[in-house]
């Protein structure tokens, strides 16, 4: 089950992935996150002083952890569709846990990457002060909104069976946890029922904590976001698992695997 | 303009990316005791990302989709030269792009009861205008390159918010460090965005002979280098034989 597990992640990097090559990984996966941080920090200090940097720096270093996960777990799905190979996919006996599972594990780590490379920028550029931070807990922080948020795009990934417009969907809820989960404005802010929905989503208590870890906050201090944020993201990977099996049922009965 | 209508990105492109940076831009923009001109920027802001993004990247994605069509080869065969059908992609692209503005005055209005401040509508014309030829000049001269390198579309698409910051689509330029501000200073959008803000308030410095001038003249800079580029493309293309992979 492990070597599956570990050749299905490999093979789903190299065949997939499509910023594979260096080009592409640079100009999505380094120019795209960085600017997208440095952009908002910008307007962020533009609408409320310099000494609130650090609060848009983090949380729009979190967010971009769900590019990975939500981007790069639903474009695989989508890109078996347009290769070709959804139909072959879905006629194997492999396991549909693990197959699943291993299209999320290479985007959870590469939204590691981008995370601390977005990060480590940013702090640089705006003169960005962690003394204070537990920088042990941040990461681990970084880590949980990782498999969080892939777990929402195993959710939405399962979503390319049935449609030719997966990549649609993707950028539809990137952009939307912008507004939805805290990440540059407090979601108090927000309409009473999006605040409800904000609290039904990952990222909203992982940026919440991480920004308390950045105050000095202790461990045992934000346990509760932190398992908060566990559950949310099992929630949606138990979900999306289930979703998948409907629908690979459904795209099945109406041939719809092969639509382009 | 009619294949746009029936494609998702373009949809997105007008109406949901600035419909979201509007809304980010008014909550971080409109909190208490915040200026009107900052609300300019996020109002019209959310309105000119999409405007350039469609402007930008647009024409570039209909080429590569050419390429995934397969098509692409027979627009570099026809007699019709590269520029002209470039061209036709672009403003059907600007055309389009210019519904962007219709969500975030929208949201705006409707979601936050906040309206455009004072506008010198003369001014702001012009500017608009003068923004709208330095977008066409942009595109036109950035396309071709998508036919010719695949991964321009990820290199241009990853540095999309790079030219937001240095162009100063959501807050001033002036804020940013002055080596930034000097990469700014040589993108022609710089300055009629400059202008467009200046005419929606009383403060600040108001050049706008200059700023029109620097975003007239940079524009036929970008006029004359892309015909440098469609050059060497039409003849790289047939060297390399590289149009068709995809």
């Amino acid at each position: 089950m492990v070597a599956i597990f570990a050749r299905s992640t490999y093979l789903q990097y190299v065949a997939l992935f499509q910023w594979a090559t260096i080009r592409g990984y640079v100009g999505y996966k380094v120019l795209l996150p960085v600017t997208q941080i440095l952009f908002f920090v910008q307007l962020g200090v533009f609408g409320s002083g310099r000494s609130k940097a650090l609060y848009f720096a983090l949380g729009n270093a979190l967010q971009v952890t769900a590019q990975a996960g939500i981007y790069g777990v639903i474009a695989t799905v989508a890109n078996e569709r347009q290769h070709g190979t959804l139909p072959m996919l879905l006629a194997s006996p492999a396991n549909r846990l693990v197959t699943f599972l291993s299209r999320a594990a290479v985007n959870v780590i590469d939204g590691i990457v981008t995370v601390v490379v977005g990060l480590s920028i940013t702090v640089v550029v705006f003169g960005l002060d962690l003394r204070h931070a537990n920088l042990l807990l941040l990461a681990f922080c970084v880590v949980l909104i990782s498999m969080t948020t892939a777990g929402l795009g195993l959710l939405f990934g399962a979503l390319g069976l049935i449609t030719r417009d997966a990549i649609t969907i993707a950028n539809v809820v990137y952009y939307l946890l912008l507004i939805l989960c805290g990440i540059n404005f407090p979601i108090t802010r927000l309409p009473g029922v999006v605040q409800a929905i904000s609290y039904g989503l990952p990222l909203t208590r992982g940026v919440e904590a991480a920004r308390e870890v950045a105050a000095g906050a202790s461990l045992r201090q934000i346990s509760g976001l932190l398992a908060g944020e566990l559950l949310v993201g099992i929630a949606y990977a138990l979900c999306g698992y289930g979703v998948f099996r409907l629908l690979e049922a459904y795209s099945r009965r109406g041939g719809l695997q092969e639509a382009f | 303009m009619r294949l746009r209508v029936v494609s998702p990105f373009a949809v997105l492109a007008w109406l949901f990316f600035p419909a979201i940076f509007t809304v980010v831009g008014l909550y971080v923009l409109s909190g208490p005791g915040t200026a009107t001109p900052q609300l300019a920027y996020a109002i019209l802001g959310g309105g000119l990302l999409g405007y350039w993004d469609i402007a930008y990247l647009d024409g570039g994605m209909s080429i590569q989709n050419e390429r995934w069509s397969g098509t692409l080869e027979q627009i570099f065969a026809v007699p019709t030269p590269l520029w002209v059908i470039i061209l036709g992609k672009v403003c059907g692209s600007l055309l389009w792009g210019l519904l962007s503005f219709l969500p975030t005055i929208a949201i705006a209005y409707l979601g936050f009861h906040a309206l455009l401040p004072h506008v010198d509508a003369a001014r702001f014309t012009i500017s608009f205008a003068i923004l709208s030829l330095s977008f066409l000049a942009v595109a036109v001269m950035l396309t071709p390159l998508f036919t010719l390198w695949r991964w321009a579309l990820p290199m241009l698409n990853g540095f999309e918010m790079g030219f937001y910051i240095l162009c100063g689509f959501m807050f001033p330029v002036t804020l940013l460090p002055t080596w930034a501000q000097g990469a700014g200073a040589l993108l022609a959008p710089t300055w009629a965005i400059r202008a467009i803000y200046a005419s929606t308030t009383n403060q600040g410095p108001h050049d706008f002979g200059i700023w029109w001038g620097a975003t007239v003249g940079l524009t036929v800079i970008y006029v004359i280098g892309a015909l440098f580029l469609y050059r060497l493309i039409e003849r790289r293309a047939r060297i390399s034989g590289g149009l068709a992979l995809a």
